[in-house]
């Protein structure tokens, strides 16, 4: 279905509005009423992005097209009274729109908005319903007392098969009526209102950095973008609200370190250690949960790799894992909510204010450009992973796959961070494209490690539940898949290793950073 | 997938146009995506919907699959409900169909693009057998038949039970029926002792309000909301929805 939006011209009111389109158009006028709308999208505004809304409207759920109000699909459901995932969601059409784009991350109500609203239907010389016209005038309800109106605006939805009279009636509007279109979503003109911002938090870094600034400023600017989205994060990840928030959290967390580590000749050495301690301390105080999440989130998986008649056998294992994510993101919340914590961040923000006002001294690499400074690193830790991979062979120990993958993440954040903003898109591109690929796999090769030493170490607690042994026998089976998985991942490794070190992308990381 | 219904009968002014509108709408009004093809060259479902009876290209170029057939759809006054009106070239859609190896499937290859879409589609079938008849029974799932309740309709249901014998399933239900006159209740006794499986219990009364429809060109759940009509619509439409196998 196809439609638009309008605004009236300036001072209006709803029902002059209709009066002018009762003179001017064969309308079927209905009654006025009252509706009480509320919108969704998810933390990061994955629905906006898609130029989508979700409403809950007349006791039903529906994704709305943003441009022009008209519902793509819905279904009834009471109010939801708490955030909303897909697996909240029954089996149906609206569960099948919503997954693929907000995947893992809860729906959250953003505003509430209180209507008048009018149907007008045009209708032709049959008095056939060619056009729907609905008028409303919209109001944020910013409290059981104060509502904060916003402009009226007319909504029009074609009827099917009858485009040319939806054209006809977009015409009268805008060049006889005075009509224009609307600038902005009902949805985004309802949160700004509410003194929100449309779109939600994004956890994306991408801060313009000049080259020539310098590097404690630069280092500086990045580190508090990082420390917002950590703290834009830090309420959801306590609440659980939904496992993105988690995830997030400690991906800035990490990437923070990761901007301490490489660029740590921009600090002063003391604090710098003191705060590499307490950082260190927050991803280790996250890293249980998050590690629990990935395994209940991911458990249909898992089980997928093992015979469909053994699979039911492993029921008494998610229960296990259950249970244990309780219990360390209980731990986790306490460490978050403590004084520990949030002295951990006010420090941490007003060192990144001061920082280029430290003597320089104890300092080395502060006052160099930018990206004189970032191109070194990336150099160095891309020089350093080609040899650490050169003398990786499908036997080496465990620990050297994992130690190539943590300078890899060093390496794609430095990428990400510093060198898609100072240098030239056709080298970095590429090569975050390899290292992906690289990482990928080295990741997958570390979740089965990590899986089957987890695994052991849960078979006591696995054996003493109801059905425990036939868990045990499968929990058994798993492993082994897991085992054969990460030889796999091995036996990849070269190829992968290679399209990443090659003699051409050698050439150009000498050529474009050092 | 959608269900395909097909409200049909070989005779005609049985109540055909006015179950598959009504039917369509309460289906629609449900919640249930909905589609009517009016099939029938004289366009009273079409009327009623106070649609233009006019396919581009005519009911040959429909069944040549030349162009997309969601094209040709017209959306109706319930927001829930599509048209794919009547064209008075249907009167010529036999010699049509009989022009390609296997007819009876053209009909149905029609409506595969629109099964995705639509929930229901209901077709609103012309009084006769034919090929036209025959490539309807293979595209429906289930033969909704109108049958008044006198002694020549029940001979002519007994014969469209032994016509689609391996075909769609029949839900017959009694149209027009005059509870005061005891030939209808009679011959109703009779059909539903005799037809446990395919008789509905919900019949439609003879009354005002189904034939005011073809002067206020609306369905009943509209004009008379609530109403002896309306209501009997509604418990065809329950039994209907409960009796259907999936094909």
């Amino acid at each position: 279905m196809s439609g638009s939006e309008f605004l009236p011209p300036d001072q209006i009111s709803l029902d002059a509005a209709a009066e002018l389109l009762c003179a001017r158009l064969q309308v079927q006028p209905g009654e006025a009423h009252a509706t009480d709308r509320t919108f969704y999208d998810t933390f990061d505004g994955l629905l906006r992005d898609g130029g989508r809304s979700v409403v809950h409207e007349g006791g039903r759920v529906s994704v709305i097209e943003r441009a022009t109000g008209l519902e793509e699909v819905g279904e009834a459901m009471a109010q939801p009274t708490r955030p909303l995932l897909v697996a909240d969601l029954g089996p149906g059409r609206l569960r099948e729109a919503l997954a693929p784009v907000i995947k893992l991350r809860a729906l959250l109500a953003l505003v509430h908005v209180h209507s008048r609203v009018r149907a007008l239907n045009v209708l032709d010389d049959e008095r056939k319903t060619v056009v729907r016209m609905t008028i409303e005038e919209p109001a944020v309800i910013a409290s059981s007392s104060r509502h904060i109106p916003l402009r009226p605006r007319l909504r029009l939805a074609a009827v099917r098969g009858y485009a040319d009279e939806l054209d006809r009636v977009a015409r009268e509007l805008t060049e006889t009526l005075g009509f224009r279109p609307a600038d902005q979503p009902l949805a985004d003109e309802a949160v700004r209102a509410a003194g929100g911002v449309p779109g939600g938090i994004s956890t994306k870094v991408e801060l313009a950095l000049a080259p020539t600034q310098r590097a404690d400023a630069a280092a500086a600017a990045v580190l508090r973008a990082l420390l917002e989205v950590i703290a834009a994060n830090l309420e959801g990840t306590i609440a659980g609200i939904d496992s993105e928030f988690l995830h997030d959290f400690r991906v800035s967390v990490r990437r923070s370190r990761s901007v301490q580590r490489e660029f740590k000749k921009v600090f002063p050495s003391a604090p710098l250690s003191y705060f590499r301690g307490e950082f260190k301390w927050l991803q280790q105080a996250t890293g249980d949960a998050r590690d629990l999440d990935v395994y209940v989130l991911e458990f249909d998986a898992l089980a997928g790799l093992v015979p469909e008649a053994t699979q039911a056998d492993l029921a008494p294992l998610l229960r296990v894992l259950e249970d244990r994510r309780r219990d360390a993101r209980r731990q986790m919340a306490r460490d978050l909510r403590s004084d520990r914590a949030s002295k951990l961040f006010q420090d941490w923000a007003a060192f990144l204010e001061e920082l280029v006002e430290l003597p320089l001294e104890d300092r080395e690499t502060a006052g160099r450009p930018v990206a004189e400074v970032a191109g070194a690193r990336i150099v160095k830790v891309y020089r350093r992973m080609v040899k650490m991979g050169s003398a990786i062979t499908p036997s080496s120990p465990a620990e050297e796959f994992h130690a190539l993958r943590k300078r890899g993440k060093e390496l794609r954040y430095l990428l990400e961070l510093f060198g898609a903003p100072l240098f030239s898109s056709d080298v970095v591109k590429p090569m975050i494209k390899s290292l992906k690929g690289l990482q990928d796999l080295l990741g997958r090769h570390q979740d089965r490690e990590v899986q089957i030493s987890l695994l052991r170490s849960l078979s006591d607690e696995v054996a003493a539940r109801p059905e425990g042994p036939a868990a045990l026998r499968a929990t058994g089976v798993l492993i082994e898949h897991l085992g054969a998985d990460e030889q796999q991942a091995r036996a990849e490794f070269s190829e992968r290793f290679e399209a990443f070190a090659s003699g051409a992308q050698r050439k150009r990381v000498k050529a474009v950073f050092s | 997938m959608s269900t395909v219904l097909a409200t049909y009968n070989i005779k005609g002014g049985v109540g055909k146009t006015s179950a598959a509108v009504n039917l369509a709408y309460l289906a629609s009004r449900a919640g249930a995506p909905t589609l009517l093809w009016d099939l029938d060259p004289q366009g009273a479902s079409t009327y009623l919907f106070r649609v233009r009876p006019k396919v581009r290209g005519g009911g040959r170029n429909l069944v040549r699959l030349k162009s997309p057939v969601s094209a040709l759809i017209k959306g109706t006054d319930d927001p829930g409900l599509d048209l794919l009106p009547a064209d008075f070239s249907y009167r010529h859609m036999d010699l049509a169909l009989d022009t390609f190896k296997r007819p009876t499937r053209r009909l149905a290859r029609v409506l595969d693009p629109l099964r995705a879409e639509y929930e229901f589609i209901f077709l609103d079938c012309p009084p006769s057998i034919s090929l036209v008849s025959e490539s309807v029974f293979e595209a429906a799932d289930a033969l909704l038949v109108p049958v008044i309740p006198a002694t020549l309709s029940s001979r002519t249901f007994e014969q469209l039970e032994e016509l689609v014998a391996h075909g769609p399933q029949v839900l017959a239900f009694f149209s027009m029926v005059e509870v005061r006159k005891s030939l209808h209740r009679e011959v109703m006794a009779r059909l539903r002792a005799s037809h446990p499986g395919a008789m509905l219990g919900a019949a439609i009364p003879a009354c005002d309000e189904v034939e005011r429809m073809g002067v206020d060109r609306t369905v009943v759940g509209e004009l008379a909301p609530g109403s002896r009509g309306a209501l009997a619509y509604q418990a065809l439409w329950l039994d209907v929805s409960r009796r259907l196998r999936r094909r």
